[in-house]
């Protein structure tokens, strides 16, 4: 189980980051500001937020199923990586609950 | 008959969420798709345009129609008579430099109205039935001057409808050449690039949503068998404890 914690928890906080960049950096340099400049220089944002996603789904759904969470709870640790913030508090909750 | 009700409800309550993980999982696959689809599109963008051969503007835009993606660029050839001339400030070329084009509207052979971008410089409108070749492009979306009187704002057919009423082609032409009675008229044309179409985003880019929307399309199936997984265990130690 630490191992599955532990992994879950790195890819919250690197989910985390990751929905920060895309919501405060990649977005608003793409749509509010004129910048072909600093938009090729934040162009790997985006895709790597993708796969970081898709990594974090895979962690949560494995910790989720081997602490026997409801599916409710489940589907919640999954969509905590899809807004800035929330997988953060996930990591939290998930660190004050599963100390080793 | 109450418990066929019942039969009826219980089958319905057993298929309607079988229905709904259905429906979720094809929609998940279909968005899966359309990334899928933008990917390759995003591609085939980076390779260099491919000139397509001249055709009628009959054969790929109507007046009243939203110009079609693959129209955009095309080299057309059309005949009409111009009905009034504008000057569209601002306008940038492909070399960068802003000037006052040129615009004709003219009244297309067979019906509706047509931009057609003369030339960078002034000069008197032709009379009578002129030939055109040009590229089309897409109408322009943002003002890049003042609207006023025999100035357009933007190469919009849109904006000329209340004084000119009628039907309209999309977009604008970029003409190549003009001829009137097979002879051509020397007017010094502007010259632009095709357009670069876009799809916002980078190929690595949607492949990554292709692989979370498939990522969820399985989690959708998966999260019914984990659900029934938790009861019969929950049943099994219940079980056991007592």
């Amino acid at each position: 189980m630490k191992g599955v914690v532990l992994r879950f928890r790195v890819m919250a906080l690197l989910a985390g980051i990751m929905s920060l960049l895309l919501w405060f950096v990649e977005l608003p340099v793409v749509y509010l500001m004129d910048a072909p400049e600093l938009e090729a220089k934040v162009k790997w944002i985006p895709f790597v937020h993708g796969y970081v996603y898709a990594f974090y789904v895979l962690t949560a759904i494995h910790f989720t199923a081997k602490a026997r969470f409801t599916i409710k709870r489940m589907i919640a640790f999954i969509l905590a990586g899809t807004l800035p913030i929330f997988s953060f508090i996930a990591e939290r909750r998930v660190s004050r609950e599963y100390k080793f | 008959m109450s418990q066929s009700k019942s039969r009826l409800s219980l089958l319905f309550s057993k298929l309607f969420p079988i229905f709904l993980v259905l429906i979720a999982f094809v929609s998940f696959i279909a968005l899966g798709f359309w990334q899928l689809d933008r990917a390759a599109q995003v591609k085939e963008l980076q390779k260099p345009y491919e000139e397509q051969p001249l055709v009628a503007l009959s054969k790929v835009s109507k007046p009243n129609s939203n110009l079609d993606g693959e129209s955009v660029n095309r080299i057309v050839e059309f005949s009409g008579s111009y009905v009034a001339q504008f000057d569209a400030p601002n306008q940038i070329d492909s070399k960068g430099v802003r000037g006052t084009w040129l615009v004709g509207l003219m009244e297309v052979d067979g019906g509706g109205y047509i931009l057609v971008v003369r030339s960078g410089t002034n000069s008197d409108l032709p009379r009578g039935d002129i030939v055109v070749t040009g590229r089309l492009f897409h109408r322009q979306y943002e003002d890049l001057s003042d609207r006023s009187a025999g100035q357009l704002s933007r190469l919009d057919p849109s904006i000329l409808v209340g004084d000119y009423p009628g039907d309209y082609y999309d977009g604008f032409v970029l003409a190549k050449s003009e001829l009137r009675d097979g002879i051509s008229l020397e007017v010094p044309r502007v010259l632009l690039d095709p357009a670069a179409p876009t799809i916002p985003g980078y190929y690595w880019q949607h492949i990554a949503y292709v692989v979370i929307w498939w990522l969820m399309a399985l989690v959708v199936v998966f999260l019914p068998i984990y659900s029934r997984f938790r009861e019969r265990e929950g049943g099994a130690n219940e079980g056991r404890s007592s």
